[in-house]
């Protein structure tokens, strides 16, 4: 229950800048797992529509620019998540989505903005890994690696574990420590921190544009 | 704090379309005794679940005529329980052959930090209230008795004041659109509370 | 072997006997032969029970005479030695068809076998005498008839006393909550918060640990009607790791005389997981191994080892 999203490092640290595209690293990824001994269990998919309010409240508000996220997690099939970037993250079940219909003279969803990962769960002893394929529209962005470690539910405390654990099958190109990790010390990691770690990962590879980039999470 | 009906069941994608309908009507506090007996015979649960709520009503202002209304709830009595975020839409008085009040409804269990992503998304609240009563249930429907509460000093709850001398009771039922034949059922029911109570639909607009 | 030599002498003696024996059985079949056809046909009536009676008379005497003959005989042939080592089974070795039927030498195997198991055990009784690895008091060896019918006192204490140890350590240890119930009877239950890493239930017998189960801090630990729930196992392989390692750490912590030092050594042990994610092996220098992180800690000096690292 606890995952711990790994934000990636630069483009030229990731595996796909080895002449190979998106697909056929996610293939060199799951491999690398399986021969670890990792066993497949099922898929996964996190979606993210973004929301900026509409003209209209334009000005009267003051607020222009601010994005709102609405995003699903298959882990958690009956939430959905609505954050702000910097801001507080919303777990509401999802009749948030209808609200959001409701909203639609104040909060306009972006233009071919959902961007969604897909892919395979893995397990390792008491690992759970997420490899995925991220995709805006109808082209294949990067590749989203999810790590998640059940037992420990402080981030920092595990941070050096999770490292080695990376370092196993993702050798070289193990990112640097999230900035969650580092945010509040001893505080319960939530399904929210792990949402908050795939909106970032989504901005930054929506800020990419057509560069394939394997973000890790 | 109000729980979400049962029927309603949570959907991705906002497709389906949930109504309210609702009959209001008043006790007076001496009366409460007598309502509260008729309706333990009445419903199916014998002894009612009581209920002290935190209700903060908010408001998003666009440049439309009238703002969007979001009502936040939460329990002060039960720790732990999810807020309740509820939209409601403009009520429609319809015709003679329907029996309750109808308008839109949106349930939405929340974490606790709704209040500051209100605000995020660019919400002010209006005003707040306590509610304190009593909850019944007969088949679907849901019958609340309440007192409503003025807060004295703006986000302290201890600090409070009875605004009238007098219960709210509401009948309301929440069904998919199109349902009018509940309303009969409301009408049927709320002949039994008379002469106790008597539950109409009251057009808020009149009010104002 | 004179045993078998006297037999070998008497073999003479063993055949007069057999066939005295054939002699004694054919006697009494005549004599009921003889009943069976009963009266001959004679001229009188008086001749007829005459004839029959003195028929009779005579098989009798014979069968009295072949008995007699028997007895006088069997004094001869002599009893078989009661006096060897193996008893009857020592006769087998007479048999001549060693090949078919090696029963004697697996007889004496066994014979020897049970023996040397005798020896073996009664060593390592002696010498698990001495280290006193029984949960309570009571002295080894002492027969079951002479073992005092009281309990031993360490486990009538009152639970007045238990409480005060157990809020005693609670007191201790800062970053560990316990919590202590008692659901069935004067038994306590408690449940151990250890930071943000674990919770452990530990079932008590006045002040002995009798089971314990580690889960982790997010795991439920109760059942559906809230009771501490004492059967079901962790879900991570971590905690049912340390789970096993935390009963092996039962039967390490053992002073029956003092069971409120073994409770607080318990406990302090336990406190080493803390750090449970975030120390590496002593031996490997690493965190993780087959998975999972160093579950294993030291009794004395508390170091964190993986299972198959530590010596």
């Amino acid at each position: 229950m606890r995952p711990f999203l790994l934000e990636g490092g630069s483009v030229s640290q990731m595996p796909v800048a080895e002449g190979k595209n998106v697909q056929q690293t996610v293939e060199l990824l799951t491999r690398k797992l399986e021969m670890l001994g990792a066993e497949k269990q099922g898929t996964f998919c996190v979606d993210c529509e973004t929301y900026h309010t509409a003209a209209s409240t334009l000005g009267s508000q003051g607020q222009a620019g601010k994005l709102m996220y609405v995003m699903h997690n298959s882990e958690y099939p009956l939430s959905c998540f609505a954050l702000f970037e910097n801001g507080p993250c919303l777990v509401a079940d999802t009749n948030f989505d209808v609200l959001m219909v409701k909203l639609k003279g104040f909060f306009q969803s972006a233009k071919a903005s959902k961007i969604e990962t897909r892919g395979t769960r893995y397990q390792y002893c008491d690992f759970l890994v997420k490899v995925g394929t991220v995709t805006m529209g109808p082209s294949a962005r990067g590749i989203s690696v999810e790590v998640e470690y059940g037992p420990c539910v402080v981030a920092s405390d595990c941070w050096s574990l999770l490292l080695e654990f990376l370092q196993s099958f993702l050798g070289s190109h193990t990112p640097g420590a999230p900035t969650v990790f580092g945010n509040r010390h001893d505080a319960v990691y939530s399904p929210a921190d792990t949402m908050v770690q795939y909106m970032e990962l989504f901005n930054k590879i929506r800020k990419q544009q057509q560069v394939p980039v394997a973000g890790i999470r | 704090m109000e729980a979400p009906p049962v029927t309603m069941m949570p959907v991705t994608g906002g497709t389906i379309n949930m109504m309210e309908y609702l009959l209001q009507g008043s006790v007076l506090d001496h009366s409460l005794e007598s309502l509260i007996h008729r309706l333990r015979g009445l419903c199916d649960n014998m002894e009612p679940e009581t209920f002290l709520d935190h209700e903060m009503v908010f408001l998003l202002k666009g440049q439309q005529a009238s703002p969007f209304v979001l009502r936040a709830r939460r329990s002060m009595d039960r720790a732990g329980a999810p807020w309740h975020l509820r939209y409601l839409g403009q009520p429609e008085m319809g015709d003679k052959n329907r029996h309750a009040l109808v308008r839109n409804c949106v349930d939405i269990a929340t974490s606790e930090n709704l209040t500051d992503f209100l605000m995020e998304m660019g919400f002010r609240m209006d005003h707040e209230f306590v509610a304190r009563g009593h909850l019944f249930r007969k088949g679907i429907m849901k019958i609340v008795v309440y007192k409503i509460f003025r807060i004295l000093t703006p986000g302290n709850t201890d600090n409070t004041e009875a605004l009238s001398l007098s219960y709210l009771v509401e009948l309301s039922v929440v069904a998919p659109a199109g349902q009018d034949v509940v309303s009969d059922d409301m009408r049927n029911f709320a002949e039994q509370l008379k002469p106790l109570v008597h539950l109409e639909k009251i057009d808020p607009k009149r009010l104002m | 072997m004179a045993d078998v030599l006297s037999v070998g002498v008497n073999l003479e003696a063993f055949a007069q006997a057999i066939s005295a024996i054939q002699a004694l059985r054919s006697s009494v079949s005549r004599v009921f032969d003889c009943l069976k056809d009963g009266m001959r046909n004679k001229e009188t009536l008086e001749g007829r029970e005459k004839a029959f009676i003195a028929h009779f008379q005579d098989n009798l005497h014979s069968v009295n005479r072949d008995l007699n003959e028997l007895e006088r005989l069997s004094n001869l042939v002599g009893k078989p030695s009661e006096n060897h080592p193996l008893h009857n089974s020592g006769l087998l070795s007479l048999d001549p068809v060693q090949d078919k039927t090696p029963l004697y030498s697996q007889l004496l195997q066994a014979y020897k076998w049970s023996n040397k198991l005798q020896y073996h055990a009664g060593l390592a009784s002696g010498l698990l005498n001495q280290q006193s690895l029984k949960r309570s008091a009571n002295q080894m060896g002492v027969s079951a008839k002479r073992r005092p019918k009281a309990q031993p006192t360490t486990l009538v204490l009152p639970p007045q006393y238990v409480d005060d140890v157990i809020s005693r350590i609670d007191r201790m240890f800062p970053e560990m909550s316990i919590h202590l119930s008692r659901p069935n009877g004067t038994s306590a239950m408690l449940l151990v918060t250890l930071g943000k890493v674990l919770k452990v239930i530990v079932v008590m017998r006045s002040l002995f640990i009798d089971r314990t189960i580690v889960k982790g801090y997010n795991e439920n630990v109760h059942t559906e009607d809230g009771k501490l729930d004492i059967w079901s196992k962790s879900n991570y392989q971590v905690f049912q790791k340390v789970t096993d390692h935390a009963t092996t750490a039962l039967l390490h912590y053992q002073l029956p005389q003092m069971p409120d030092v073994v409770v607080r050594s318990f406990m302090t042990w336990l406190r080493s997981y803390m750090k449970l994610f975030q120390a590496p092996c002593q031996r490997c220098g690493k965190f993780l191994q087959d998975g999972l992180p160093p579950t294993w800690r030291d009794f004395r000096t508390l170091e964190a080892f993986h299972d198959t690292c530590r010596q």
